[in-house]
């Protein structure tokens, strides 16, 4: 079993909007997130939920940090 | 409701102006449709592709009479892309049948989840919050806020002078105060309800 300082990490790891690129240029998952058990891997959801939220409503835009990597996955 | 197909034209055109005001509304039905996949795929990737698809495919979308043409088709290739990552891995993914789900799709393309025009309110309670965390927990929160989704955790650590762990206890922690900070004014960044209770309360 992942001790709980562990687990934490790895949950607010896989709750960040930072994921790895594929070869084919595509999104990949995080390690992290496999790393998680299936409780983790919802508690990362439910904080990543949050945070795009509070992302969300503190930018100008209304953009979160997952719509700012999309868009500058656009750009290359 | 809102309806996202009003940056359908510009869209179609390429411009990532329209995409950017199309994701400030759509990001949170699609990330709220892939829920009952939380455990067995990585949604945040997950919902990462479905957008990048949906720009791609944009230009070929056609408004078929009813509102959020775009977000629907979006939804559609958010589950199918979830279902097929979950059966790539070998996971069991949850099921429902034809109908259940374009029930399902058609409910969440509906919802009403808030303007995707920023709240004031909201932002200047936020701030507020913010500015009054511990200095360490601030620090990770602004330094991931920064990056953006285009950096990763040791990169951000390494870039505060922090070890990951540290780095992560102090954005766990920033998170908590933050929220139990919002929640003593009022707002509830739950994942049911809105900042509008919250911005009511502010209101003179």
């Amino acid at each position: 079993m992942t001790d709980p300082r562990t687990r934490d990490a790895l949950m607010e790891q896989a709750a960040g909007a930072w994921r790895p690129r594929r070869r084919d240029g595509g999104v990949s998952s995080l390690p992290a997130w496999h790393d998680l058990d299936e409780g983790g891997r919802v508690e990362a959801y439910d904080a990543a939920c949050l945070a795009r939220r509070l992302e969300a409503a503190l930018d100008s835009e209304g953009l979160s940090t997952t719509a700012r990597a999309v868009l500058a996955r656009l750009q290359g | 409701m809102i309806d996202l197909d009003l940056h359908l034209p510009a869209l179609a055109a390429g411009d990532r102006q329209a995409f950017a005001a199309w994701l400030a509304g759509a990001e949170r039905p699609l990330r709220d449709g892939l829920r009952p996949f939380a455990a067995t795929v990585d949604v945040e990737a997950v919902l990462q592709e479905t957008l990048l698809r949906a720009w791609q495919l944009a230009p070929k979308v056609r408004p078929d009479g009813r509102p959020n043409s775009l977000l629907r088709f979006a939804l559609r290739a958010g589950h199918n892309l979830a279902v097929s990552e979950a059966r790539r891995a070998r996971r069991v993914a949850p099921t429902l049948d034809g109908e259940a789900l374009e029930r399902r799709l058609e409910a969440l393309a509906a919802l009403r989840h808030g303007s995707p025009e920023p709240d004031p309110l909201l932002r200047r309670l936020i701030e507020r919050c913010r500015a009054a965390l511990p200095q360490k927990p601030r620090l990770a929160l602004e330094a991931r806020l920064e990056a953006a989704g285009g950096e990763p955790d040791p990169a951000i650590a390494a870039r505060l002078g922090q070890r990951l762990n540290t780095f992560l206890q102090n954005f766990t922690r920033a998170r908590r105060l933050l929220a139990e900070c919002l929640a003593r004014q009022g707002v509830e960044l739950g994942l049911t309800t809105g900042a509008a209770g919250a911005a009511e309360q502010e209101t003179p």
